[in-house]
């Protein structure tokens, strides 16, 4: 569905920010690329939806060689959600900031209404499609930008930072939609610091590091990784940390999400098996 | 007052230094308070990060070579030396961030207010500011208060939690028993340590009655007293 073959980006002043990168996303995944400030993931993004064209290397995206597909035949295959959502957002209503994207696909006018509102409710701001989306708080704001790439129904969604700025319960339920989104068939990228959120969601973890790959596997595997993670300035999630601490006595391995701990403990003090087994 | 965040602080209540907020103005109470806003794009004003923090000195009226030495060692303190010639419409989110914390830690003010200070910046980023804060909190006796998601890496520095909700304060007290009202702090969506939220998962069940944890030291001592139960 997405292939990066031996992608390399330098920037004019020549500083090479992503260096051979070789990345193969099937449909259906749910990615989450981590690194610290700086690593190239928000560069690594802007490729797959043609904002930046590769230096060297090519980008396959559904059939597509992204260095020469349009912009906007791209943005029919993958739909992007930027970390700043004042970087997408420039019309006077909400409602309008919906339907942008949606004339601009060609979409029927008496088609529109109706897609406008179901991406709004999806997502939780029917009641703000008539205010000025500059006059919602950027937790609000980032809802709006996630609207109107919803509505595109795109196969791709890629999303940088999706949960910062908004507050933890308002983060969580953007997150359960995406994951419904998942489960329904969509392929997603996600950038984040997060590492609750990475272990809550994301199935497969790639780890940039100075424009490199230093890790790529199932999240079980990486998010245990401490060396690879440390490199980057991130650290397991919190659970993981706790787990690891039994291991040698035979629990919690390749767990690390409280609702995974949880469930190891009850079956352990209500069933017969000892340690080793759980 | 915004409803809907919740608030950690490091010392007692802040009183802006004696001053009534409503009766003086803000360039007298600037003296006492350094503020950092939510988003460090609508605070920057200079081009250089030099001259961002020397520009509230110079409106302080300090001299120019004690600006010299605050530019130092505020960015110093931000973890970010290497920027000090650096343009800030080239900085990153996260960097920009620490540019606005050393502005305002470069006023040396008795106050310290900060809003999501870390929300652009990565785990260690976000733990260095935190270190930062606690260090000006108990070396140089800063009252710090501090606008907060990320309760699981600040329970440890906050000796007071203050939850907001609509524009009233629910709960005020000390971090560990403010984190104890787990019902409430889910109910209204407040982003606990995930060791926390375990355990009270286990107290529910009835498989622990004691304090909560608000690190990993103190989860594991917890968890192995659970899983020792079994024998009974």
């Amino acid at each position: 569905m997405i292939r990066i073959d031996n992608l390399s980006y330098q920037y004019k002043n020549g500083n090479k920010v992503l260096k051979n990168l070789n990345i193969t996303i099937k449909s259906g995944e749910f990615a989450a690329v981590i690194g610290q400030n700086g690593a190239g993931k928000t560069t690594l993004l802007k490729h797959l939806n043609g904002l930046l064209k590769p230096s060297q290397g090519n980008i396959t995206i559904c059939g597509l060689d992204a260095a020469k597909t349009k912009t906007s035949v791209l943005a029919k295959k993958i739909g992007f959600l930027f970390q700043n959502p004042d970087h997408q957002i420039f019309c006077p209503t909400v409602y309008e900031e919906i339907a942008f994207g949606l004339k601009n696909l060609g979409v029927q006018h008496s088609g529109i209404e109706n897609l406008v509102y179901g991406a709004a409710e999806k997502v939780g701001i029917e009641q703000y499609l008539k205010t000025n989306p500059f006059s919602l708080s950027k937790g609000q704001r980032q809802r709006v930008a996630l609207a109107s790439v919803l509505a595109m129904g795109t196969e791709v969604l890629v999303l940088d930072e999706p949960t910062t700025g908004q507050d933890y319960s308002e983060g969580i339920e953007i997150m359960e939609l995406v994951k419904e989104l998942n489960v329904q068939g969509k392929t997603v990228i996600m950038v984040t610091h997060d590492m609750e959120l990475v272990a809550k969601y994301a199935k497969r973890v790639i780890v940039l590091h100075n424009g490199t790959i230093i890790e790529d596997g199932p999240a079980e595997e990486v998010l245990g990784r401490e060396e690879s993670l440390a490199l980057s300035n991130l650290q397991p999630p919190q659970v993981y940390l706790l787990a690891k601490r039994f291991h040698k006595q035979g629990f919690f391995k390749g767990t690390y999400t409280v609702e995974d701990m949880f469930d190891e403990i009850i079956s352990y003090l209500e069933g017969e098996e000892d340690a080793s087994n759980g | 007052m915004i409803p809907h965040f919740q608030r950690g602080d490091f010392y007692g209540e802040v009183r802006v230094d004696g001053k009534d907020t409503v009766e003086n103005n803000c360039a007298s109470i600037a003296y006492s308070v350094g503020s950092v806003f939510q988003d460090p794009e609508a605070q920057i004003v200079s081009s250089m990060v030099d001259e961002e923090i020397a520009f509230g000195l110079e409106n302080l009226n300090i001299p120019r070579t004690e600006i010299a030495v605050r530019i130092k060692e505020s960015l110093e303190m931000a973890g970010i030396p290497e920027l000090r010639h650096s343009s800030t419409a080239q900085l990153s989110g996260g960097q920009k961030q620490r540019v606005a914390i050393a502005a305002a830690i470069a006023l040396r003010p008795k106050i310290l207010v900060l809003d999501e200070p870390t929300s652009e910046l990565d785990p260690k980023g976000s733990m260095d500011v935190f270190n930062t804060l606690g260090k000006l909190n108990m070396e140089y006796n800063v009252t710090v208060v501090v606008v907060e998601q990320k309760i699981q890496y600040l329970a440890e520095f906050c000796s007071r939690l203050v939850v907001m909700e609509k524009g009233g304060i629910i709960l005020d007290g000390p971090t560990r028993a403010i984190l104890a009202n787990q019902e409430k702090l889910k109910e209204i969506g407040v982003n606990c340590p995930p060791v926390t939220r375990l355990v009270d998962m286990l107290k529910k069940e009835g498989l622990y009655q004691g304090e909560f944890p608000i690190n990993i030291d103190e989860a594991y001592l917890v968890i192995s007293k659970v899983l020792s139960g079994k024998r009974r």
